[in-house]
């Protein structure tokens, strides 16, 4: 019975780990979509070591221990594995070596099982055995390594291999703990007297892994004494105690301790830094929101983002390609560990192997609450492992030997078990465990499925900049259909580029570093396909790839010619120029300069940020200018009739836009404002609203046409816009100008005005060219020259 | 294509995993209902009380029960009816396949063998229980079909 259920889940659990190979081997061309991709093979020595070693161990436990726990050793088998596979996905490079842990785990285990069932010569050793942990971890305070190259040294390494002394050090305080209280329980002295020498050595203990910033094994510590002394004293004042110790040494570590602080703020508010200090904990969340339900599917997230996601990030690595069912999996297999190691301790014969299965169970579990915990923010951050899952010899075989002890101490003959006077400790324990599993899982349906969409579409998610890699964005695309902006290269390098550099203040840039500008950035649903697709598509290539599905292209009402020539006039001065069709508003030039080549990026974006030109800013629309006696007279002088030309409002435009500054007799307008309002001398009395973006073509009605964001409004009569229009013509020409020029302390501005007349037969224009100089004879030739280039038929 | 078929194997593999804890649960709810089973089975051997109380002639009874309570309380297995018993005076039950008798504070005490009973005691065939002026003698059956108990 016990063989067949042991042999049956080891079997099962070789059947998802097959499962996850084939996918990870399929998962390059799922990537690539086609067929044509090199595919992933090497994990497969990974499994197929896996599967030999616990081959062996199921036919070593059969013949050894005929009366062991059937589900400890699938257990171990199936969290070593998974993250066995786990690891060759996300750094193939270590997935050999880990193999090779693995290797030795599981020999470690099987030869283990020879072990007399009473284990007393652990207990006879019991400080011998603490001694010589706590001597390999004082090493490290000389010889310590980090495999990693920096960071704290917790490691003794020769060569390239590497221990890390504290991971058996914790099973050491377990076996000493338990040994010690077995033999002195009864004695039935002072509480003070009988943990005075555990006292010392854990006190000991805590001294080392301080020194060495060890904190995450430290509060290991601190809670496995709590847990092991309540549960062999069954005193309850020990965890108030020991609650009121912990939440002391938090303080006092918050306020000494550099990195507990650094911990602690970002767990409170990582929101407030999310590039710097809270970078790690906000990736690991990102990874976590970009499982959802279902994962990604292994190979096929991007948990590599989350810095160490082999090791301290290995659940939120999980939680991204296996979703909240696998998590919700993964935290039952623990569940169902703490379950079966405290059965064991309860069945055990005496209060030694009691103690110490409990005491080896309550390790497991706090160790997987406070890394798993950490990953879903529910806790500080602390670098431990994930027990059998991450990363690391060291821990993957201490975990093993705390399963073998158990699996000792579970197999017992059918005899009575040791009387237990008190349970409430045991079963307070385990509830506590159990307990945190749930919230952790709760914590992970929050971040996954609830809060999972608001934190996708955060900028600083680097999923968006990988899915445009992988997913043609759409083009922009002027008037006529001539691309402004495209992708090309191939699936997984697509690149995006900018064929008309002078429009980059306008435009804007897609960037993975500097994030997005422009029109790409208030465009981007529908250049990223997420609006204007059927929502069916979108969700499907969700489901499939995590991604958006191939992006819309735009069309845009800019005239690249007339474009050119305004970029050509304006290109050695600071200024703004922007024509409009009076009576639709559709924008046809808008130029800014000094302007940023967006396909320079890469070089110059560092710099760009504190440009004093302020090459990013689009002056057009952005730009904000006082205006003179002139101008305000066009505009109806007083602040009434300024506010019906529009001044006082910020053109809806798909496309950041300022309003004037309300300062009383005083406004500054912006260029695009001016045009707006001056429109109304050209369009009969009304004043157009602006447009930009006219059109999206979709997949399945071509084109559709994007109608403007506001409503034309009249302003003036026709006959009284008419008669200021013919007051300000100019003879031989068909079209009325005004221009000002205004000097401040120490700096100039020059504004030009014109538009068509009213009695023009074609499409009513007006242009307005803002130059930050005193040139007013420049403003007006360049001014009516793009005026009468665009007139021409 | 690759899409839908990886989509395809990794509903399979989330089933494959849901395939091997629900495989593990149901185990051990299948323990449970073994152990339910090999309790239900279990015989508690007879036992045979011959139950002499004052003014009235001795009767045997034969209980198959696992716990016999004995006082005045109507509901009683072995109902007293003189004065000196009291309303829950002394219990029988079986279990560690033995039968113990056990007094439940009673306020004239329970008899064993002319001792005063203060702990539960294991009782074998012939042994003489009074409570108050009862005689109750025990003739226990011999059991053969008995099982032990597991651990679950």
């Amino acid at each position: 019975m016990t063989d067949r259920l042991q042999s049956r889940l080891l079997k099962l659990a070789g059947g998802f780990l097959a499962l996850y190979a084939i996918i990870l081997t399929l998962s390059p061309a799922v990537r690539m979509r086609t067929w044509q991709v090199s595919y992933r093979w090497e994990h497969w020595i990974g499994l197929l070591v896996w599967a030999v070693c616990f081959a062996i161990a199921n036919y070593q436990t059969s013949r050894l221990l005929p009366d062991r726990d059937p589900f400890l050793l699938p257990i171990t088998a199936v969290l070593s594995g998974w993250g066995l596979l786990l690891i060759w996905r996300l750094v193939p490079s270590l997935g050999m070596r880990q193999t090779i842990w693995l290797l030795l785990a599981t020999a470690v285990l099987t030869i283990g099982l020879r072990l007399p069932a009473n284990l007393r010569h652990l207990r006879n050793y019991k400080y011998l055995l603490l001694f010589s942990g706590l001597l390999l971890t004082a090493l490290t305070l000389f010889f310590g390594a980090n495999p990693l190259g920096y960071g704290p040294q917790l490691w003794l390494g020769y060569r390239s291999v590497f221990l890390q002394p504290s991971e058996p050090l914790k099973l050491l305080l377990v076996i000493y703990l338990a040994a010690y209280l077995s033999d002195r329980i009864h004695l039935r002295r002072r509480l003070l007297l009988l943990t005075f020498p555990t006292i010392l050595v854990i006190g000991l203990s805590l001294l080392l892994l301080l020194v060495q910033r060890d904190l995450g094994t430290a509060s290991i510590f601190i809670g496995l004494y709590t847990m092991i002394l309540y549960m062999g004293t069954a005193r309850r004042r020990f965890l108030l105690i020991c609650f009121g110790t912990l939440l002391l040494a938090g303080i006092l570590g918050y306020f000494t301790i550099d990195i507990v602080r650094l911990r602690v703020d970002t767990w409170l508010n990582p929101w407030a830094d999310p590039s710097g200090t809270s970078y790690q904990i906000v990736q690991s969340l990102l990874a976590i929101a970009n499982g959802g339900l279902l994962g990604r599917g292994p190979g096929l997230g991007s948990p590599g983002l989350v810095p160490v996601a082999h090791s301290d990030f290995i659940f939120a690595a999980l939680a991204e390609e296996h979703g909240l069912m696998g998590t919700a999996a993964l935290l039952m297999l623990y569940g169902l560990l703490i379950n079966r190691g405290f059965r064991a301790a309860l069945n055990a014969q005496d209060r030694y192997r009691r103690i110490l299965a409990a005491g080896l169970t309550t390790y497991l579990g706090i160790q997987t609450l406070l890394i798993v915990g950490g990953n879903l923010r529910l806790l500080p951050l602390t670098g431990v492992t994930l027990p059998f899952v991450s990363y690391g010899g060291s821990s993957l075989i201490t975990g093993t030997i705390a399963i073998l002890l158990l699996l000792l101490i579970g197999s017992q003959p059918d005899d009575e078990p040791a009387p237990l006077p008190k349970p409430s400790p045991y079963l307070i324990t385990s509830a506590l465990l159990l307990s945190g599993l749930l919230l952790s899982l709760l914590a992970n349906s929050y971040w996954g499925i609830i809060r999972s969409a608001d934190l996708l579409t955060r900028t600083d998610n680097p999923r968006r900049s990988i899915a445009d890699r992988y997913v043609p964005r759409g083009q922009i695309l002027d008037r006529d259909n001539r691309p402004i902006n495209m992708t090309d290269g191939q699936v997984g390098e697509y690149k995006r580029s900018y064929l008309i550099p002078e429009l980059g203040s306008v435009i804007g840039y897609t960037h993975p570093i500097f994030g997005q500008a422009g029109l790409e950035a208030s465009l981007d649903n529908y250049l990223r396909g997420l609006q204007g697709n059927p929502v069916s598509l979108v969700l499907w290539n969700q489901l499939l790839y995590g991604q958006p599905p191939e992006g819309l292209d735009v069309r845009l009402s800019i005239d690249l010619e007339l474009q050119a020539a305004a970029d050509q006039a304006l290109k050695e001065h600071t200024g703004a120029l922007v024509l409009i069709d009076a009576s639709t508003g559709d924008i046809l030039v808008i130029s800014s300069h000094p302007t940023f080549d967006p396909n320079l990026l890469d070089q110059t974006g560092n710099t760009l940020i504190d440009d004093p030109d302020a090459r990013l800013l689009n002056r057009v629309t952005l730009g904000s200018y006082p205006i003179g006696r002139t101008l305000k007279s066009l505009f109806g002088s007083d602040i009434e009739s300024m506010k019906t030309f529009g001044l006082f409002e910020a053109p809806r435009l798909r496309m950041g836009s300022v309003t004037a500054r309300a300062a009383a007799d005083n406004p500054t307008i912006s260029p695009l404002q001016a045009a707006l309002a001056a429109a109304v001398y050209s369009a009969e009395g009304i004043r157009p609203p602006a447009r930009i973006t006219t059109a999206i073509k979709t997949s399945q009605s071509g084109w559709v046409i994007l109608p403007a964001l506001g409503d034309p409004k009249r302003v003036l009569s026709p006959s009284g816009a008419a008669d200021t229009a013919e007051s300000l013509m100019i003879p031989e020409e068909p079209f009325w100008q005004v221009s000002e020029t205004l000097t401040e302390a120490d700096s100039a501005y020059t504004w030009y005005l014109a538009g068509t007349l009213p009695n023009w037969q074609a499409t009513p224009l007006t242009i307005v060219l803002l130059l930050e100089e005193d040139n007013e004879p420049l403003a007006v030739e360049v001014g009516s020259k793009i005026l009468k280039e665009a007139l021409q038929p | 294509m690759s899409g839908p078929i990886v989509l395809a194997l990794r509903i399979l593999l989330t089933l494959s995993l849901i395939s091997l804890l629900g495989w593990m649960y149901y185990s051990i709810w299948q323990n449970v209902r073994q152990q339910g089973e090999i309790l239900a089975s279990r015989k508690v051997p007879g036992i045979n009380i011959e139950i002499r109380q004052k003014d009235s002639l001795p009767i045997a009874r034969l209980f198959t029960q696992p716990e016999i309570v004995i006082g005045r309380e109507p509901n009683s297995d072995i109902l007293l009816t003189e004065e000196t018993a009291s309303a829950r005076h002394a219990r029988l039950n079986y279990h560690h396949s033995q039968w113990w008798l056990e007094d439940l504070d009673s306020k004239n005490g329970t008899i064993l063998n002319s001792n005063k009973l203060t702990t539960p005691t294991v009782i074998i065939s012939n042994d003489e229980i009074i409570c108050g002026k009862t005689t109750l003698t025990i003739r226990l059956q011999s059991d053969s079909s008995v099982t032990t108990t597991q651990r679950i």
